[in-house]
């Protein structure tokens, strides 16, 4: 198998902070590596010190087999969270500059620059300076400045933030046909768990620095149960704890927590679960106010790893 | 050539910020404006300086056998002065004791003080001797007339500087007499025996005091640049466009270089802008064409130092509005270390066997001498390129300190 990103025993503490705890990930070649983990759990450090902009305190960084330190620069974009732009020059001197910056021959930068625009739906807006975008257009502005002197390899931080659906549907194409059409590896950090799924082969779960899970989506779901989660609001939150412990007694369920102040019930065939769960409800003398049933989903599995604490 | 790239985009930046441009070109005028209001006018009016004249000369016997007191000479020679085609007398003359007159400064009655030593006449007769080639009957004499003044006092600069030139020019004219009486005689290099202690400024009577001021403005304006592109610098890792570019395969050299080319024409044109609003406003410019340009290149050189001072602050500001007020903070006091709006009293410094004034370490006081000699005094290439040369090579220094220090702070992989 050939490995695009190798890490080996990735570490790096800020005093005495471990912000990255020995961190081995292998990231195949032409995949989107879906990069998750709550806020502080290290993830932006890691990709920071994959891209080469921040030294690790040990460990070691293998790109296509060579170290980080030996490899020639171009061969990595990285598509910041924030936006990382001139204000004052246009879509196009913006993108003429990065190709610049990369050497990008001028006899194809010319085309190359022509595309990007219109791949990301900015060719009207070629000649506007960045100042007078829209959120959504600097978004795709800044990962068009991250591609135009296309790497190997593409990070995108969390490149969906604050983006309509419209504009993240654009985004969510051109992310496949990196893949599809140029065989590159991307790696992407979300927070948006359908997007991970959507996007990813596979995905890497990192909390406290260090990786806890890393297969496919499917796979992972199937990790934590197959079946259905059901979710309760009742009239009296704080009587939460005691249907719990009353579900917990029922046969196949698989696990019963508290989310955000709801029931959150994983349980397979979980309809047939549901009259005996009512009956508990009666029991402590109480209403649902609220009910739904689904399928297992990625943000189940990431709560599940992860807890629901706050993180920051 | 990724320098020329940077150089553009710079200069788009610099352009299409309208508000940064604005400050950065209007503040400076702004600025020379209301100095040239204040002070155009000052020193040009043809009104007399008033001034106390201490006189401890004992006199002294020349080799011709007359026996002289050049000190009464000369202090009859000062109350006599009058303007250039005018009746107007130069000083306003009181004679009083050391005491009295220092009293009086104190009081600003008077705006400045002549002290004569005891061996004024002995001293000009060494020199008499020395450029004439007559024997003296006394040993050779050095004598140090003090001038004296409170130099928080803008009057004290007129008087000092009129005085420094009208003391220049009564040595030249009584040795010229001298020679003229002994013609024939061979005349030996002449030494200077009488050393005013304070430093003259212009011996021009119709100088103002904005003459003064209007170099130093565009020092000022120039050294200002600093803030703005220590603002800018840092801007450049705040919205992490740096970070874009360190991950390019641009050196530290394309950034660097690329931001010298429209920083350094920034200051030239400072330079040429301001020196056309002074003009506008009384500036007694010597010179053509040739001097705009000259000074030009000198201002370009100051802005070349402003930019290394620059990515001095920008490589331990955190943000744009640090840099700005530790900017600030740094060119304020170096406005005025190196004369920009009032001269400083003098601090020398030995340093193995040479002895040099401390603030001629900052390469901004040659730039500011040299702006002086070529607008003011109308000077070529020939009499400024010592200042020129001094100015280059500090900047070269200073550049080099701040190419290092950007370069480890913010152009490497942190840490």
């Amino acid at each position: 198998m050939d490995y695009m990103i190798e890490t080996v025993d990735l570490t790096k503490k800020f005093d005495d902070l471990i912000a990255v705890d020995g961190l081995n990930i292998k990231i195949r070649k032409g995949e989107v590596f879906g990069f998750l983990g709550p806020n502080g759990a290290g993830k932006t450090t890691s990709i920071r010190m994959m891209v080469g902009l921040l030294k690790p305190t040990s460990g070691t960084i293998l790109i296509d087999g060579t170290d980080i330190k030996k490899i020639e620069k171009g061969k990595i974009g990285i598509c910041p969270q924030e936006l990382m732009l001139w204000q004052h020059l246009t879509c196009k001197e913006s993108l003429n500059l990065m190709a610049d910056m990369y050497e990008v021959p001028k006899d194809i930068r010319n085309q190359r620059v022509d595309e990007l625009l219109k791949d990301l739906f900015l060719t009207e807006k070629a000649n506007t300076v960045v100042s007078n975008l829209s959120g959504g257009m600097k978004r795709r502005l800044n990962l068009a400045l991250s591609v135009v002197h296309e790497p190997d390899i593409v990070v995108l931080d969390e490149p969906s933030e604050g983006l309509d659906p419209q504009s993240r549907r654009v985004l969510w194409n051109y992310i496949r046909s990196m893949r599809d059409v140029q065989g590159k590896t991307v790696i992407l950090t979300t927070h948006l768990m359908d997007e991970a799924d959507s996007l990813s082969d596979r995905i890497g779960i990192v909390d406290h620095g260090k990786l806890i899970r890393l297969d496919t989506p499917e796979n992972l779901k199937k990790e934590i149960g197959e079946g259905d989660v059901v979710e309760i609001k009742l009239s009296d939150p704080s009587k939460n704890l005691e249907l719990i412990t009353e579900i917990k007694k029922i046969e196949d369920i698989i696990s019963v927590i508290e989310t955000d102040g709801r029931i959150n019930i994983r349980a397979l065939n979980a309809v047939s679960k549901l009259p005996k769960i009512m009956q508990f409800v009666e029991k402590i003398d109480l209403r649902v106010d609220d009910l739904s049933v689904r399928q297992n989903t990625l943000e189940d599995v990431f709560i599940d790893l992860t807890g629901t604490g706050l993180r920051e | 050539m990724k320098f020329t790239s940077i150089a553009v985009k710079d200069f788009k930046e610099l352009i299409r910020d309208r508000r940064g441009l604005f400050f950065i070109l209007l503040f400076p005028i702004f600025f020379m404006t209301i100095f040239g209001f204040a002070f155009g006018g000052m020193g040009q009016d043809n009104t007399p300086h008033n001034i106390a004249v201490v006189n401890y000369d004992d006199g002294t016997t020349l080799a011709t056998g007359e026996t002289f007191n050049f000190g009464n000479n000369i202090t009859n020679e000062i109350k006599e002065l009058t303007y250039t085609n005018s009746d107007v007398k130069m000083f306003n003359v009181t004679e009083t004791s050391e005491s009295n007159a220092d009293s009086l400064l104190k009081q600003r009655t008077v705006d400045a003080e002549l002290i004569i030593p005891s061996n004024f006449s002995a001293s000009m007769a060494s020199q008499i001797a020395s450029s004439t080639g007559l024997p003296t009957n006394i040993n050779t004499t050095v004598s140090s007339p003090i001038i004296r003044g409170d130099e928080g006092y803008s009057n004290f600069f007129a008087s000092e500087s009129a005085l420094n030139g009208f003391l220049t020019e009564y040595q030249s004219g009584i040795l010229s007499n001298y020679k003229n009486q002994l013609a024939g005689t061979p005349v030996a290099e002449p030494v200077k025996y009488v050393n005013v202690t304070v430093q003259g400024i212009s011996g021009t009577q119709s100088f103002t005091q904005f003459d003064f001021l209007a170099p130093g403005m565009m020092v000022f304006a120039i050294l200002l640049l600093s803030t703005t592109i220590a603002a800018i610098l840092t801007r450049e890792v705040e919205s992490g466009t740096l970070e874009r570019l360190k991950m390019s395969k641009m050196r530290s050299f394309d950034l660097l270089f690329g931001g010298l080319i429209p920083w350094s024409l920034v200051a030239g044109a400072q330079v040429v802008i301001l020196l056309f609003v002074a003009v506008i406003l009384g500036l007694h410019w010597q010179g053509g064409i040739s001097s705009v340009i000259l000074a030009t290149i000198i201002g370009i050189i100051g802005g070349i130092g402003s930019i290394a001072l620059a990515m001095i602050l920008a490589s331990f500001a955190k943000n744009d509005r640090q840099a700005a007020n530790l900017g600030t903070l740094i060119v304020v006091p170096i406005s005025f270390l190196v004369g920009a709006f009032f001269p400083l009293p003098q601090v020398f410094v030995s340093v193995l066997g040479h002895t040099f004034q401390i603030y001629e370490l900052i390469p901004w006081i040659h730039t500011l001498d040299a702006l002086r000699g070529v607008l003011l005094y109308g000077e070529g290439l020939n009499a400024v390129a010592y200042q020129i040369e001094l100015s280059l090579v500090l900047t070269v220094i200073l550049f080099i300190i701040g190419v290092v220090l950007y370069s480890r702070t913010r152009l490497r992989a942190d840490n």
